[in-house]
């Protein structure tokens, strides 16, 4: 009441009236201070009053306007609509929240809800409308900006979830399709621990405490189940969602996949553990073979002067084969050390006949035919020593999965390829297989498949030195019954990469 | 000739004596070994040396043992061995410090490196910035194979 006493006392300075004197008064402030405008205007469509927000809105002034034809405010396309606004008042009808669109005095046009009524006189005759125009820019605005939150959470790469406060999933966008398998309406409705693995499920419970409290949970690293039964791994941004109130009703979840960062840092680590293991073993290795060197010719001496058909001998021999066994693995496990030569011009086919020398009296036992297709016309630069390691811890693989014989075809040419030009060579054996789950771990470190009797070092190191010369290594193998066997293809391009020519030079 | 030599001195100079008198040893063991190949056996590690030594004159080959790099460039001096099988790590003066020197001394002397660390890339890198490559034998190594890749060696 007090703010009506205020408006009229500044209509008319000097003289204070109680607000209860003149209720004409008090709608004539409800008009002037109205956020929408408010028009009246007869049955011809003249516009009788004009109010602030009217001129606010529509540009116009109280005596610009006042006089003039409602048509003014109407764009020309919609001044039917004038004529069937008219024809319902005069049968005294009202007009709801009749959206459409006005004109202002700029020539802009703008949605616009108006209500219009019938004004009548003492005698209940119609004789003009008063009409309340509210301005919907705004809600356009805001069901624009809502339709853009909703377009952007709906490209987002991360999941983005929101459930109530009872753990009821809310909302699904895409990417929470993508990973987690699921599509919004199977589990829009649903409880989200169908996402949370059953070991793991006091983790929402703690999850509902804090939200409750009102707190949010930051990039937290934890395991999520898909649909397929699969786990990945994913950090996960908590926030409560508040009502107007500040009361907590739900939380809105961001989930990021980081199975792929995961990986990398196990890498990484794994990596940092193989420098860590060269460090140890090159230092070991000098305190074991130089002590095995010792024992084994003190062994050797010691069978050459004891009796030759003697017990002794017989013992020294056996001590002198565990020993060979001690050698072999220490040499195995701590003797892998890098070619330091420079590279030279080699044609590969020639390292490979080297390689298979070697390798000539275990392919004999094993019953192994190679199959030799030698094609490739140029010499390629690289290191002799890293090419023969690379081939021959191939090569070694080939002949541990070929306990039954077979053959290994081994054929080396010339490709023309876009990414340069080089050689291939292409190592095939016919031997078990990798099984499909293995096929992306192979080149990783420690990862073997040979048990006890494997370093896990052999591809990984390959790979190493065949990047490192700028080349390529793929694999392909099946393990499928009669038709099995791996097929190791590299490539070697002819150029070579710009840092190893420095450290050449030198 | 030596004898005649040695009757003909009047000075006692003893030490002058010790060393003409050692040649003559030497020179005399130079005599009984002949056509056997000479090996000089260089290791830090005595034990290694000394079963060496004795596994290849038990095969055939003259050897003379060192403990170290110095005493191998002057036992080289007297020695001048056909073949020279040395440690790369050592103190003082390394595996591949020491081949240098006898490669420059007595060109015609094969040199084998025997080694059973993985980390002396670097001491060879230095041999190769110098021009000079030495084939690397990995420790331990059976003698049976040392003997064979002595004998094989032109």
């Amino acid at each position: 009441m007090e703010y009506g006493t205020i408006k009229i006392s500044s209509n008319q300075p000097g003289k204070i009236a109680p607000p209860t004197l003149d209720p004409r008064l008090h709608l004539a402030a409800i008009v002037a201070s109205s956020d929408d405008p408010i028009i009246s205007k007869d049955l011809n469509g003249t516009i009788m009053s004009w109010n602030e927000a009217a001129t606010r809105v529509f540009g116009y002034g109280v005596d610009e306007i006042v006089g003039q034809s409602i048509l003014r405010l109407i764009p020309p396309e919609l001044h039917h609509e004038e004529a069937m606004i008219l024809s319902k008042l005069r049968a005294g009808e009202r007009i709801d929240h009749f959206e459409t669109v006005r004109v202002k005095k700029s020539g802009e046009k703008f949605p616009v809800s108006v209500t219009i009524s019938p004004v009548k006189d003492a005698g209940g005759r119609v004789i003009g409308a008063s009409k309340i125009a509210h301005d919907l820019s705004d809600r356009r605005k805001n069901a624009e900006s809502r339709f853009q939150l909703a377009a952007i959470v709906d490209s987002a790469d991360d999941a983005i979830i929101s459930k109530d406060l009872n753990g009821i999933v809310k909302s699904w966008n895409e990417a929470a399709y993508r990973i987690f398998g699921y599509t919004s309406e199977e589990m829009v409705g649903q409880p989200i621990l169908r996402l949370i693995p059953p070991d793991l499920h006091y983790e929402e419970d703690e999850i509902l405490r804090k939200l409750r409290a009102g707190e949010r949970i930051d990039h937290y690293e934890t395991i999520r189940r898909k649909k397929n039964g699969e786990n990945i791994e994913v950090s996960v941004t908590i926030s409560p969602i508040r009502d107007e109130t500040g009361r907590v009703i739900g939380a809105s979840k961001i989930a990021r996949d980081i199975s792929d960062r995961k990986r990398i840092e196990r890498l990484l680590i794994q990596a940092e553990k193989l420098a860590a293991t060269g460090r140890m073993a090159a230092a070991i290795a000098h305190e074991i073979n130089n002590p095995l060197e010792s024992l084994m010719n003190l062994i050797f001496l010691a069978r050459q002067t004891s009796a030759n058909d003697g017990k002794t001998n017989t013992y020294l021999l056996t001590a002198e084969q565990e020993l060979e066994r001690v050698s072999h693995i220490a040499r195995q496990t701590l003797g892998f050390y890098r070619d330091t030569n420079s590279p030279t011009e080699v044609y590969l086919h020639e390292l490979l006949e080297n390689v298979l020398t070697v390798y000539n009296s275990k392919l004999i036992t094993a019953g192994i035919s190679v199959d030799m297709r030698f094609n490739d016309l140029h010499k390629v630069v690289v290191s002799r020593g890293e090419m023969i390691q690379v081939l021959s811890n191939i090569i070694a693989n080939a002949i541990d999965a070929m306990r039954e014989g077979g053959t290994l075809s081994i054929s080396t040419r010339n490709v023309i390829s876009s990414a340069g030009d080089g050689i291939q060579t292409v190592i095939q054996d016919h031997g078990t297989g990798i099984k499909q789950e293995y096929m992306t771990r192979i080149f990783e470190p420690f990862f073997t498949t040979k048990g006890d009797l494997g370093t896990g070092i052999g591809l990984w190191v390959t790979k190493q030195l065949v990047e490192g010369r700028g080349g390529q290594i793929s694999v392909a193998s099946s393990t499928e019954k009669g038709n099995s066997g791996t097929t190791i293809t590299i490539f070697i391009p002819f150029s070579v990469p710009a840092q190893l020519i420095e450290v050449g030079q030198e | 000739m030596l004898q005649v030599k040695i009757g003909s001195m009047y000075v006692a100079d003893e030490f002058l004596q010790k060393r003409v008198e050692s040649g003559w040893k030497a020179a005399e063991q130079d005599k009984t070994q002949r056509g056997r190949p000479k090996v000089l056996v260089v290791d830090d590690e005595k034990l290694i040396v000394d079963t060496i030594s004795e596994i290849l004159e038990g095969a055939g080959f003259h050897v003379m043992g060192a403990y170290d790099g110095w005493t191998a460039v002057e036992a080289a001096g007297r020695f001048r061995p056909d073949y020279l099988l040395s440690d790369v790590l050592m103190p003082r003066m390394n595996g591949v410090e020491l081949a240098i020197a006898i490669r420059k001394m007595y060109p015609e002397t094969t040199v084998l490196l025997f080694s059973g660390q993985a980390g002396i890339s670097e001491i060879l890198r230095n041999g190769q910035q110098q021009g000079f490559e030495f084939e690397l034998i990995p420790k331990p190594i059976h003698p049976l194979k040392l003997i064979a890749r002595l004998k094989e060696q032109p």
